[in-house]
């Protein structure tokens, strides 16, 4: 236990002592007056170090630049461009590509068109967040199981002093790689609505919703055979495994998504916290699946033997978190109105935060039996030979996690944090896995 | 900002520092490590009370033999008895009339001449047999069409056991074995359907469970002057008066265990043996495997129960009480406690098994491992998966765990490494893997290989083998010891490793399962026959 008291300590003494700016260039900007138009080239990279201790499996400490990104925007009057294009972890990978259209009314409400490759109004606050501004190494766990990223869509947005109105329409994979099938459909939206909003403290509610219909999958025994993985890492980017929380569930074809949100914030202090819930209901060609399975010298009876043999079963799976942090030093904690996001440190700050998050992904089927050495769920209280097993438990895990944190920005564009997370594990094929300590550190730098 | 620099590169020194002072973590999956803190179920009191009635370093004779004779015959098991094997092991399946047998495979087609025999269509002479019966003709060919709807060609359900007793389970034999190859193993003639019955052909036959047993009592068949056993059979007493399609109806309304099968015929099992003139004493056990529950029917176990009872063997019903595995250099195994233990490598049998027997009589649970996992395999072989079958074992009766071992000629998966069987011992079971063909398997599982090298598992696994007049060594063996018996397909070879280091013969064995105690199978034989000369001797 030493040592993750240890670490912490260490850091704050090492922050402290070094309370003073840098001085570093401010983000390039290229403005051409004559022709209205303003370029902006920015860049962030985090490096990330960790140390993990586990019951039983080991996770693999160590140090990683976890994100390194160019960012460029172009503005032309009412319109927004911008990209940006990651290569952390030694790979390019496309991040954000959006157009954007903004006007402003008579009474002062913002109307925006959105068009391109970008978070998904729904996809959760804390996916909306840019992980440059949050005020954890990670974003909460429950937000990448359950929540949503990046799609290709189509949005419009809604915004006055007291609401938000923000939804769209999208595809589930901007690159159309699939196997087979189409590339599915996502409507989806996020309103919020703000009690209190004003110079020093803002308090906004609000519930979100996402309906996809997924498309693509691969084609098994001549069936269009489509997946959906839910999971997440251990709130840690040194080492993403997933395999203590995740779950990937064949046959899916609609997933409903519902939220709900609060976040309030002031000078000094703020706290947000999410809850999804998230349903996944499921379709197959039993029929044709059926008929291939009789391609064999041991028969299957009727259809309707085969389908109690193999059922299919809805999945409903709830996560959540709350979090808070206090600013101990610095410029107070700013609200995006535009976005509905709490801002990140804003200049020389130190802050302490903490958080605890559920992520629901077990959900068990009473009376089934388990058994890690099959890795199967079994429908009548025990193991039973060919054919089938007739289970539709999902054991992909149940965890609670707490996080406290130091923060401490230097400037505007040097941030360093320090995360301590005791995580607990419920899974059935990890019984031997129940608890982890992770401890983690990141310097990150943004201009 | 070279002071914020430094300041920068001084926390990171402090992180790195403390990460790196940590204290030793394990850094990657380490399956020996895990196999010592995984947790693993212990035999509870009752069951280990049922282990112990099995003979410390076991020789199991694999289907008889599958090197020296036609396997799971006459000839294997007789052989295996002379040698001196403490157990007999069989795989059963069932007959169309309810007779247990031992078969291997799926179907009869490896082991039988039943393609030159029988078309892959309901036996042609099936009416002709109903009506030797007593049944009328319409009656007869109303009940074919009924068998033609459950036939599966070549399989043991498909068929009467007088009709598979027209086959020849020798032959393929010599055919696939030619060094091993005798004619003794070959029928002179087929059975054949003449003059109104059935002609049983003059050769090795499938096995009967009821054969096996007696061939464990030192029996052998009653045959003819032709060479065909005599094995009458009639329409058992409730069934008589009735029709075909009245039997067929009554065995229905049984249940669903019973629907596919006719099981309406007794056979004279009770008069179909003599003593065996070459007999000279020994009286193993036997071991005896439930195939694939699919192939077999839901009452498969009771079934079993049944026949093991008749036969006296039932210890449930039929108590033995404290005896010798030895008795004057004899295995006695066969009339012990220990006479019978079940295996499976199936669940819904393994499961079954046990709401039978209940864990009274010693079962083994056996382990497999493919990719990807065959329905009754294990699929994550790791030490909680290991740990989580050990349970299930346990959970459903058994005391015995019969791990895969690799290595020529079969090349099975490895389900027996050091690791594991640290788990199985660590679970206070038996560990009995299979199959043994040569002499470097017996070493290396029998802790040849590490004698007097330290293992990670010596605190569980070694043993200090006190040496007896028998073994090539006057030294201690001091081992690690991978398997408290074995099936094995060279039983002389087996026999003799067991004797020339040590775990035969020895009146002061450390009892693996009992510290401190020993174990005294100095009773045993501790000469082995030569192979050849007892096949010779026993006719072959």
């Amino acid at each position: 236990m030493k040592k993750y008291i240890l670490m912490p300590l260490l850091a704050v003494f090492a922050l402290t002592a070094a309370a003073q700016d840098f001085d570093t260039d401010p983000t390039l900007e290229l403005e051409n007056a004559e022709k209205e138009v303003k370029f902006t080239v920015g860049a962030r990279m985090m490096a990330d170090a960790a140390f993990y201790h586990s019951d039983f499996t080991p996770l693999q400490s160590g140090a990683s630049i976890t994100d390194a990104r160019i960012r460029t925007s172009m503005t032309y009057k009412d319109w927004y461009f911008y990209a940006d294009f990651g290569f952390g972890g030694g790979k390019f990978s496309q991040k954000n590509i959006f157009l954007q259209y903004s006007h402003l009314d008579n009474n002062d409400n913002t109307h925006a068109v959105k068009v391109g490759y970008y978070n998904d109004p729904a996809g959760s606050m804390a996916r909306n967040t840019s992980l440059g501004s949050y005020h954890f190494i990670s974003r909460p766990g429950s937000s990448y199981a359950l929540g949503e990223g990046r799609e290709l869509g189509i949005s419009y947005k809604y915004n006055s002093d007291r609401f938000m109105a923000y939804q769209g329409v999208f595809t589930e994979n901007h690159y159309n790689k699939i196997d087979a099938g189409f590339n599915g459909i996502t409507v989806a939206g996020r309103y919020l609505f703000r009690p209190i909003s004003d110079d020093f403290q803002t308090l906004h509610v609000g519930v979100s919703a996402r309906f996809a219909h997924l498309g693509g999958g691969e084609v098994y025994n001549n069936v269009l055979k489509k997946s959906l993985h839910l999971g997440q890492s251990l709130e840690t980017l040194v080492d993403e495994d997933e395999q203590f929380v995740s779950a990937d569930l064949d046959w899916a074809n609609n997933v409903v998504n519902v939220g709900a949100e609060a976040l309030y914030q002031n000078n000094k202090f703020f706290a947000r916290g999410e809850f999804f819930y998230k349903h996944v209901t499921k379709k197959r060609d039993s029929y044709s699946l059926y008929i291939d399975a009789q391609n064999n010298i041991d028969g299957w009876g009727d259809i309707e033997w085969w389908e109690n043999a193999n059922k299919l079963k809805n999945n409903n799976f709830i996560g959540g978190y709350v979090e808070a942090g206090v600013q101990l030093l610095g410029n107070g904690y700013k609200y995006n109105k535009q976005e509905g996001l709490l801002g990140g440190l804003d200049g020389k700050s130190l802050e302490l935060v903490a958080r605890y998050n559920y992520t629901g992904l077990n959900n068990l089927t009473d009376g089934e039996y388990y058994n890690a050495g099959r890795g199967h769920f079994y429908a009548n209280g025990y193991m039973e030979d060919w054919p089938g097993t007739g289970a539709t438990s999902v054991g992909g895990g149940d965890i609670h996690s707490v996080t406290v944190g130091l923060n401490y920005a230097f400037n505007r564009y040097v941030l360093c944090m320090v995360d301590y997370t005791w995580h607990k594990l419920d899974k059935p094929f990890l019984p031997n896995d129940k608890n982890f300590h992770v401890a983690q550190a990141r310097v990150q730098f943004t201009f | 900002m070279f002071k914020h620099l430094v300041k920068v590169g001084l926390m990171s020194a402090v992180v790195l520092a403390t990460f790196t002072s940590c204290e030793e973590e394990q850094q990657f999956t380490n399956e020996k490590l895990d196999a010592k803190r995984v947790e693993v179920q212990v035999l509870n009191s009752e069951l280990a009370k049922v282990r112990d009635y099995v003979p410390l370093y076991a020789v199991i004779a694999h289907r008889g033999s599958t090197f020296w004779a036609p396997e799971e015959t006459e000839a294997s098991w007789r052989w295996a008895r002379e040698m001196g094997a403490d157990y007999l092991e069989s795989d059963v399946q069932c007959t169309k009339d309810g007779i247990v047998l031992a078969n291997h495979d799926e179907n009869l087609k490896r082991t039988t001449n039943i393609e030159n025999v029988f078309s892959e269509n309901v036996p042609a002479s099936r009416v002709d047999f109903y009506m030797s019966l007593g049944f009328s003709r319409a009656d007869a060919e109303a009940q074919y069409g009924r068998d033609m709807a459950a036939f599966r060609p070549f399989y043991t359900l498909s068929y009467y056991y007088a009709e598979l007793l027209m086959l020849d389970a020798g032959s393929w034999f010599n055919e696939s074995s030619l060094e091993q190859a005798r004619p003794t193993f070959k029928a002179t003639e087929n059975g054949r359907f003449e003059n109104g019955h059935i002609v049983y052909s003059n050769g090795l036959y499938i096995s009967a469970i009821q054969d096996q047993i007696a061939y464990a009592q030192g029996k052998r068949l009653i045959r003819d002057a032709n060479g065909r056993r005599i094995l009458t059979y009639k329409v058992k007493d409730e069934y008589k008066g009735m029709t075909l399609e009245q039997i067929y109806n009554a065995i229905k309304a049984k249940g669903q265990y019973n629907a596919k099968y006719m099981d309406f015929i007794e056979y004279d099992f009770a008069n179909a043996y003599e003593a065996d003139p070459e007999d000279t004493g020994n009286r193993p056990g036997i071991y005896v495997e439930f195939k694939e529950s699919w192939l077999n029917p839901g009452n498969m176990e009771q079934r079993v129960y049944d026949v093991l009872a008749e036969q006296g063997w039932n210890i449930i019903t039929n108590d033995p009480g404290d005896q010798p595995f030895y008795k004057n250099g004899k295995v006695n195994v066969g009339n012990t406690r220990g006479r019978v233990i079940l295996q499976t490598f199936s669940f819904d049998a393994l499961r079954r098994a046990n709401d039978v027997f209940k864990g009274r009589i010693p079962m083994c649970y056996l382990l497999w491992i493919s990719e990807p996992a065959y329905a009754t395999d294990i699929a994550y072989d790791t030490p909680t998966g290991y740990a989580a079958f050990i349970k299930w074992a346990q959970d459903n009766g058994a005391h015995i765990i019969g791990p895969a071992i690799s290595g020529a000629p079969n090349n099975y998966p490895e389900m027996n490494a050091p690791w594991q069987a640290y788990m199985i011992r660590r679970a206070g079971m038996i560990n009995h893997p299979y199959s043994f063909d040569s002499w470097a398997q017996m070493c290396k599982y029998m802790g040849y290989y590490n004698y007097g090298w330290e293992t990670e598992f010596d605190d569980l696994l070694r043993l200090e083998i006190p040496a007896t007049p028998y073994c090539t060594s006057s030294y201690p063996n001091s081992v690690p010891v991978y398997m408290d018996g074995f099936f094995t397909n060279r039983t002389e070879m087996s026999l003799r490793y067991m004797i020339e280091n040590g775990f035969r013969g020895n009146p002061a064995l450390p009892n693996p399962f009992h510290a401190g105690q020993k174990y005294d199978n100095s009773q045993a034989n501790v000469t082995v026959p030569d192979a050849v000369a007892t096949l010779e001797r026993l006719g072959y």
